[in-house]
């Protein structure tokens, strides 16, 4: 059956399908409606358990230490709170547990304009916690899909160990759209980690060997431990290489968005070529590569000052034209007249 | 012979361990494993999680599934693994730095859940790992490598804090009386809810050796002076006692829901003045008029409504109209509108 249902709804639904039974968050907006649902899930299902934590850092500690005892964690939030969770985020990646981080952003930086939608924390996802660490980011632009990705989130996050980010945006979490979700396939990947109480096992977010003993001073079993988790992360990213790509033969500009963004320029399908992201982190380097070849000149539109724009100058290796959608303003009007008005300025 | 076989829930072929010669930490480990073992908790049924520093290393010696948070959020992360896996003993090796001012958040909240985990402090009055800096529970007055001056604050009151509302469970003991910090161990982890036990414990080389101590045996005698042993169970326990200060959960009762909505004024409406929708109008507080609003047919005078304050409207309500259907959805009762004056009545 069809029914209405917000981008928030969606992501519950796909967590719930994926198979979660543990939630932990923090009133925020523009998730705490995921909050109230796992409330009355809680509520409705004695096995799925729940926690209103009182900050976003014991959110998010709770959830990485429901997975480590064996349940099927998540949480969300939106770019503040997620800036108190990067500490559990960092900690998640050391001692291996697999959960999903719901980020649903609004404009910063700090408290900034709630609840405005922005794009503004695609440097958050990879660099927000100390030292190195691979993590894997999808991007939804659609309530449909926001059930999917977050499928493929806990999927992703079951192969890699880790936990896995899953965007989205204050438009998208509020937008309502038709889905039947009974309809909508999905697999799931269950849990490979032995339960606790199994085993005499250390998970800590020290430097440690294999066999968890902490080892703070070695440098080579450091970097063994280092390259293990590298090599697992990208080849669990490779998995799901997505992306969608709209080629107009007729067209030699590129407009390359995501999220919410690709939603309102896909107006422009019939006149530009457009490339979306789905993956956001890691970059989608070979596929950019690609697909860029053929296009003189880059349009990356995303409402943050020029992030997601560094990337992809990074991975195609030469300059790309800007159009930043600031202050929470995505009016396809503006948009248009930006792309005009670079395009006029280049052909002089 | 004394009875060796709680080694076997240390892993000591890790030993020597990392702590200093003197430091208190060995004796907790040991201690805490002795009861463990007079209870039968065993990797197959324990958990056991710490924090950051010196004692934050505690886990990492118990030959059990453990887990190494990040600085302070040790009572989160065993919180949450008992409501996973509420089959599992948790218990909390830490410090009083860690769950005192990192953690201390964490600690007020986890102390309201009240989830029925075990909480060891070992609470040596400064910072050691990090050098000897002063920390939560320090002295006022004593000198520390941050407060070369003395320490200009008053230290957090653990005890205090931890039984300020039933149900608890708060042990304070030292490292020194070593049958009465046994028994308190025992009694904590037979506590069913929240419990908590403050180990005084000695930090010989970054803390004693400044306040003038040569060994560790002056220090003990220093706790012998500064403490003692208080019998039987306690409310409350002075700062200046060692014992066992509990309370079951108070039995709340619930205020009775008596009916106390007012009901409608019984007036013969005959004798009321009839007003007409239209003229109802008139009366919305403005040039002097009085405010009238119709209720199931009835007029009331709300003039002297400190809400309206003389406005026509007040939030949503707009004076001089019927608000019938405006209750609905109001946070209220009816009984609210048959507080003021009945004045008439409406008809056609």
């Amino acid at each position: 059956m069809k029914l209405l249902i917000s981008g928030n709804d969606a992501i519950f639904e796909g967590a719930v399908r994926a198979g979660a039974s543990y939630f932990a968050g923090y009133p925020i907006s523009p998730t705490s409606e995921i909050l109230q649902r796992a409330a009355l899930q809680s509520e409705e299902d004695p096995k799925f358990q729940f926690l209103q934590a009182e900050d976003e850092i014991a959110a998010a500690i709770a959830t990485i230490s429901a997975s480590l005892a064996g349940a099927k964690a998540f949480t969300a939030t939106s770019g503040p709170g997620f800036s108190l969770m990067q500490e559990a985020l960092g900690w998640g990646h050391v001692v291996e547990a697999p959960c999903v981080f719901v980020n649903s952003m609004r404009v910063g930086p700090s408290t900034g304009m709630p609840t405005q939608p922005a794009q503004s924390d695609l440097f958050q996802i990879k660099a927000g916690s100390a030292g190195d660490y691979y993590p894997i980011a999808f991007y939804p632009h659609s309530v449909e899909e926001c059930f999917r990705l977050t499928v493929t989130a806990f999927n992703a996050a079951e192969e890699s160990l880790s936990p896995v980010i899953l965007l989205a945006d204050a438009f998208l979490s509020h937008l309502y759209e038709l889905v039947d979700l009974g309809k909508i396939k999905t697999e799931i990947v269950s849990r490979t980690k032995e339960p606790l109480g199994t085993g005499q096992r250390l998970f800590t977010g020290t430097a440690h060997d294999k066999m968890g003993n902490v080892k703070t001073s070695d440098p080579l079993i450091y970097r063994e431990w280092l390259w293990e988790v590298k090599d697992r992360h990208s080849r669990v990213a490779e998995k799901y290489p997505l992306f969608e790509y709209l080629p107009r033969k007729d067209s030699n500009v590129l407009l390359i968005a995501f999220g919410i963004t690709s939603r309102i320029i896909s107006a422009l399908k019939e006149r530009f070529s457009i490339f979306r992201p789905i993956r956001i982190y890691p970059v989608l380097e070979k596929e950019l590569r690609e697909v860029t070849q053929s296009y003189p000149r880059i349009f990356v539109i995303e409402g943050n000052d020029e992030q997601y724009a560094t990337w992809v100058e990074w991975a195609i290796g030469r300059k790309v034209m800007k159009v930043p959608c600031l202050g929470g303003g995505f009016k396809l009007n503006w948009i248009q007249s930006q792309i005009e008005e670079q395009l006029k300025k280049e052909s002089r | 012979m004394m009875d060796r076989s709680y080694k076997e829930l240390l892993k000591m072929r890790r030993f020597p361990h990392t702590w200093c010669p003197g430091c208190g930490i060995g004796s907790v480990l040991k201690n805490v494993a002795m009861v463990m073992k007079e209870l039968d908790w065993n990797h197959q049924n324990t958990v056991a999680v710490s924090g950051i520093g010196c004692s934050g290393r505690m886990s990492g010696y118990m030959n059990l599934d453990a887990i190494h948070t990040p600085h302070g959020r040790a009572l989160t992360a065993a919180e949450t693994i008992k409501r996973v896996r509420p089959d599992l003993n948790v218990f909390v090796l830490s410090g009083d730095g860690d769950l005192g001012s990192i953690g201390g958040n964490h600690l007020l909240h986890t102390f309201r859940r009240n989830p029925n985990i075990t909480v060891f402090c070992n609470d040596n009055e400064i910072y050691g790992l990090t050098g000897g800096q002063a920390g939560p529970t320090t002295p006022q007055g004593t000198k520390t490598i941050t407060s070369p001056g003395g320490d200009p604050y008053r230290p957090l009151r653990l005890g205090r804090i931890l039984t300020q509302q039933p149900p608890y469970f708060y042990a304070r003991t030292t490292v020194y009386h070593l049958n009465h910090f046994k028994t308190c161990i025992r009694e904590a982890l037979q506590w069913n809810g929240f419990s908590f036990v403050d180990i005084i414990s000695d930090c010989i080389e970054l803390n004693g050796r400044r306040l003038g101590f040569k060994t560790v045996h002056q220090m003990f005698k220093w706790f012998d002076e500064r403490f003692h042993i208080v019998e039987g169970v306690r409310d409350h326990l002075q700062e200046d006692e060692l014992g066992i200060a509990k309370r079951e959960a108070e039995e709340v009762p619930r205020p009775k829901e008596e009916a106390k909505v007012k009901a409608a004024p019984e007036v013969p409406t005959e004798k009321l003045e009839a007003f007409t929708l239209d003229e109802l109008k008139a009366f919305d507080g403005s040039g002097g008029k009085p405010i009238y609003i119709a209720y199931k047919g009835k007029v009331y005078d709300l003039s002297t409504s400190p809400l309206f304050q003389g406005e026509k409207r007040m939030r949503c309500h707009i004076a001089g109209k019927d608000l019938t259907k405006d209750l609905d959805i109001a946070p209220h009762g009816e009984d609210l509108i048959f507080n003021f004056p009945l004045v008439g009545k409406i008809e056609g």
